[in-house]
């Protein structure tokens, strides 16, 4: 009976799933194209998220510095297509550059934070590198454009946003389903071992520090590629992209979805993109939004202390808390 | 040799200015386990307090008491109305902080603009010495004496006085703290306000020496304080000293050999110091 | 005789674990009552919810009268309870002279004459007194930790364990020091180790799985020895 229950659910949220796909395939066409933009920036940072959710929400890791990937992806992006071409052979080479080089910034930084071992060393830590990055990009003017960005034009076949809107839905899709799979593997579940007692897991033979750099390596990675889409959606690179705010998207995105979900992540970023699009667009009416970090701020504060496990933490209490209440009268009627 | 006096005067001036940092953010880790991430705004808000009473009254002492008072109270602020929600809790303790980071950071920009202001030095620190083929800054000077009074100020409070003796009880035993009738979330909020109008110190010194102040000074001044942290050992007192002095000079001596490394210099440092002792320099690590 | 630590039904809890399952006892004033019981029967835990540290949920908890429930730790111990922990809470970071220090409320007169009176009973912490308290052995810390429970004009004092991990001459001496100490204070005392028990003990409470089973006269438990493997068998 209980399998039989779980089956329905699970016949549910499939049906929920393929729902949710088809609208999202069909909103373009009906929608404004400003939700068009809005829609593929959320899913981008859908896959931002997520590979934040990897650090935070599987390795109970506070990473300060992971913009770096994710602006790094952008930058990449940006150099190349100004420097070389921007064609689609050129994007591939992006992606891999990429690849290698969030790799290679990931094998740095977990060799430097990893043996710290705490959390608080951590954070630190990676403010520490993240800001030097920022730092970095700032000053070198040459290839960056320094503080003032650099604006590039990207390759033809991602110039029409609306088919811009498909790419960032099977992006995110794909990363998705790589990233289910890799926390369904045997590292993935070694991962969450850690996290729940690193001590035991350590007793149980596992080299944690090396699980630990390789979930750093596929967030860094999935953050750079992310910040690749990124860039190309919006064909400007700059610091802000690599700044303390931008890892603080990235966790408020996960603070709001919950951590450890990872679909979590698709509820946070829609929150905040929504959240700030709107904050962006009353500060044409009220100058006082000008300053709208302030009131991002604010709700990000209010949401650390009111609602430490996010919308999902909060919607699968309820769901839970309905299904004693339902189990507690289908007891009383028997 | 000239070249050398000046870089060790700059590097000692820098490091003291960090000094009031890192002292303040290793002391309250070392009691609390709680990384402050408003320490740079802190810093920053000292800074602006300090200039916008400067600009009034023209009065260097009256200025820096100000902006340390000010902050003082928004440190005490933070601790009672937020950190004291979040002992314990490590990831909420940093998300907290950074949240309060960001709106005073941004509240700073809305009294102030977004834009740096400017101060100038007081009169009777405006000078210099111009000995052989170096110039010493009389600034520089005052704030290593500065840096060198706020040393032996908190050694003075760590080892003579009751609040010393809870602070050192505290970072070993919290609990038996309280058992001894002592109601250590008092000492909490005032060792957690004392670090804020140290960074205020910091910032409010900080202003005068490069002439202006900007929002963005306080992230890049909490990087270094972090830095020296973390290679001092955390929560060591002796640590930050040491690591502050240290940062400092290395600071000075790239930035006039090799200017176009010196962003990185600091982190490399840093991960070498790790690798070799992942506990710091001082190693008091604070597993918590 | 008066009543000072009345406890009823208490049950405490760490996390998701209720250790306490219902404890009742009373200490009266000028008593010297020892707490017995094997290992992880709450002993240790029972000191701790006197001193707040860890959650009660449900019973009572009052010394002489004035509830102990749900306050903090410090106002706890400013009722006037000492609290010497398992592992003597003595902090190396502190000299002897400091560590007697930070646990005075005033240093008025009475107050120095008592930490007078702990430094002769105590002759090595004398010897000592400057020094930081790391460089001191286990037994050294035991007799700070008690000194240190002494030192205010309390009303009780818990001491928990002190024989823990001790050479048997070290013990005796720490015997004969309790046996000094009961004359005016009265003493909540945990004890695994029985001849310590008898020695500082009037009464005796055995606790197991959280709860108080037994309750008697020491006289009583040491006389009958078919009480005594009884409970100290499985002690």
């Amino acid at each position: 009976m209980i399998k039989q229950q779980f089956k329905g659910s699970n016949k549910m949220n499939l049906l929920l799933l393929v729902a949710l796909l088809l609208a999202m395939m069909v909103i373009p066409h009906f929608a404004k194209s400003a939700t068009v933009a809005l829609i593929s920036r959320i899913f981008i940072l859908t896959v931002y998220g997520m590979s934040y959710d990897i650090l935070r929400g599987y390795m109970g890791f506070i990473n300060l510095g992971h913009a770096l990937f994710f602006g790094s992806g952008a930058y990449i992006a940006g150099i190349l297509f100004t420097k070389l071409d921007n064609t689609f052979g050129i994007f591939i080479l992006v992606v891999l550059i990429t690849i290698i080089y969030c790799s290679a910034a990931a094998f740095i930084m977990g060799k430097i934070v990893i043996r710290g071992g705490s959390v608080i060393a951590g954070a630190m830590i990676t403010l520490a590198l993240g800001e030097i990055v920022r730092n970095m990009a700032e000053r070198w003017r040459s290839v960056t454009g320094g503080a003032d960005g650099l604006p590039f034009s990207i390759p033809p076949i991602f110039r029409d946003r609306l088919h811009f809107y498909y790419y960032a839905l099977i992006f995110m899709l794909v990363m998705t389903l790589i990233l289910r799979q890799f926390l369904l593997s045997p590292t993935g579940r070694v991962l969450l071992a850690i996290r729940e007692n690193e001590q035991r897991a350590k007793f149980l033979g596992f080299n944690t520090d090396k699980y630990k750099m390789i979930g750093l390596q596929v967030s860094g990675i999935s953050a750079g590629l992310a910040g690749v889409m990124f860039g190309v959606f919006n064909r400007f690179a700059n610091t802000d992209l690599l700044s303390v705010q931008q890892t603080l998207n990235a966790l408020l995105i996960t603070l709001v979805g919950g951590t450890g979900t990872l679909y979590g992540a698709f509820v946070g970023s829609g929150f905040i993109a929504f959240v700030q699009n709107t904050l962006l667009n009353l500060r044409s009416q009220y100058p006082i939004f000008e300053r709208w970090l302030l009131f991002f701020g604010a709700m990000y504060v209010l949401v650390v202390l009111f609602m430490p496990s996010g919308f999902v933490g909060l919607w699968q209490k309820l769901i839970s808390e309905a299904r004693e209440k339902k189990k507690g009268s289908a007891v009383d009627a028997k | 040799m000239d070249v050398f006096f000046m870089l060790l005067i700059n590097g000692l001036a820098e490091g003291a200015l960090i000094f009031l940092m890192a002292s303040g953010l290793s002391i309250i880790l070392g009691l609390m386990g709680v990384v402050n991430f408003t320490h740079g705004t802190l810093f920053i808000w000292g800074g602006y307090i300090y200039i916008a009473t400067y600009n009034r009254t023209q009065s260097f002492l009256l200025s820096v008491l100000a902006a340390m008072a000010a902050v003082f109270l928004l440190g005490a602020v933070f601790e009672k109305l937020f950190v004291s929600r979040v002992y314990g809790n490590i990831p909420a303790q940093i998300l907290i902080t950074l949240g309060l980071q960001v709106i005073f950071t941004d509240l700073v920009r809305l009294i102030w603009g977004a834009t740096p202001i400017t101060v100038a030095r007081p009169d009777f620190l405006a000078g210099r010495w111009v000995i052989g083929g170096a110039t010493i800054v009389h600034y520089r000077v005052f704030l290593i004496f500065v840096g060198l009074l706020v040393a032996i100020g908190i050694h003075l409070l760590i080892t003579k006085t009751r609040i010393g003796m809870v602070i050192r009880a505290g970072v070993q035993r919290p609990d038996m703290v309280q058992a001894l009738g002592i109601n250590i979330k008092l000492y909490f909020t005032f060792v957690f306000a004392g670090g804020a109008a140290l960074a205020a110190l910091g910032g409010a010194l900080y202003a005068p020496l490069t002439g202006s102040m900007s929002s963005t000074a306080g992230l890049h001044n909490q990087v270094l304080a972090f830095i020296v942290v973390v290679i001092g050992g955390m929560g060591s007192f002796l640590g930050s000293a040491f690591g502050s002095i240290f940062l400092g000079l290395m600071g000075a001596v790239v930035a006039w050999f090799v200017p176009s490394l010196s962003v990185v210099a600091n982190v490399t440092l840093m991960a070498l110091i790790l690798a070799f002792k992942p506990n710091g320099l001082f190693g008091l690590a604070v597993k918590k | 005789m008066k009543s000072l630590l009345k406890i009823e039904d208490l049950v405490s809890y760490i996390g998701l674990y209720t250790i306490l399952q219902g404890v009742t006892m009373e200490v009266n004033k000028g008593e010297a009552v020892v707490i017995l019981g094997r290992n992880g029967a709450g002993k240790t835990t029972l000191l701790r919810t006197i001193m707040g540290l860890v959650n009660t949920r449900s019973g009572t908890l009052a010394l002489e009268g004035r509830s102990l429930i749900g306050r903090p730790t410090y106002t706890i111990a400013k009722e006037g309870i000492g609290y010497c922990p398992e592992d003597y809470g003595v902090f190396d970071e502190l000299t002897i002279e400091e560590n007697l220090k930070i646990a005075m409320w005033k240093e008025d007169k009475e107050t120095l004459q008592r930490r007078d009176y702990v430094l002769d009973l105590f002759p090595d912490l004398k010897v000592a007194y400057k020094r930081l308290s790391k460089t001191l052995s286990g037994g050294q810390r035991q007799m700070l930790s008690i000194s240190r429970s002494l030192i205010n004009d309390n009303k009780i004092i818990l001491i928990d364990e002190p024989s823990k991990g001790l050479a048997p001459v070290v013990i005796e001496r720490l015997a004969h020091a309790l046996q000094e100490i009961r004359k005016h204070t009265t003493i909540l005392l945990v004890e695994q180790n029985f001849a310590l028990a008898c020695a500082v003990g009037e009464r005796y409470y055995i606790i197991d799985e959280g709860r108080t089973v037994d309750e008697g006269r020491m006289e009583a438990l040491m006389s009958d020895k078919a009480l005594q493997s009884r409970h100290l068998g499985a002690i």
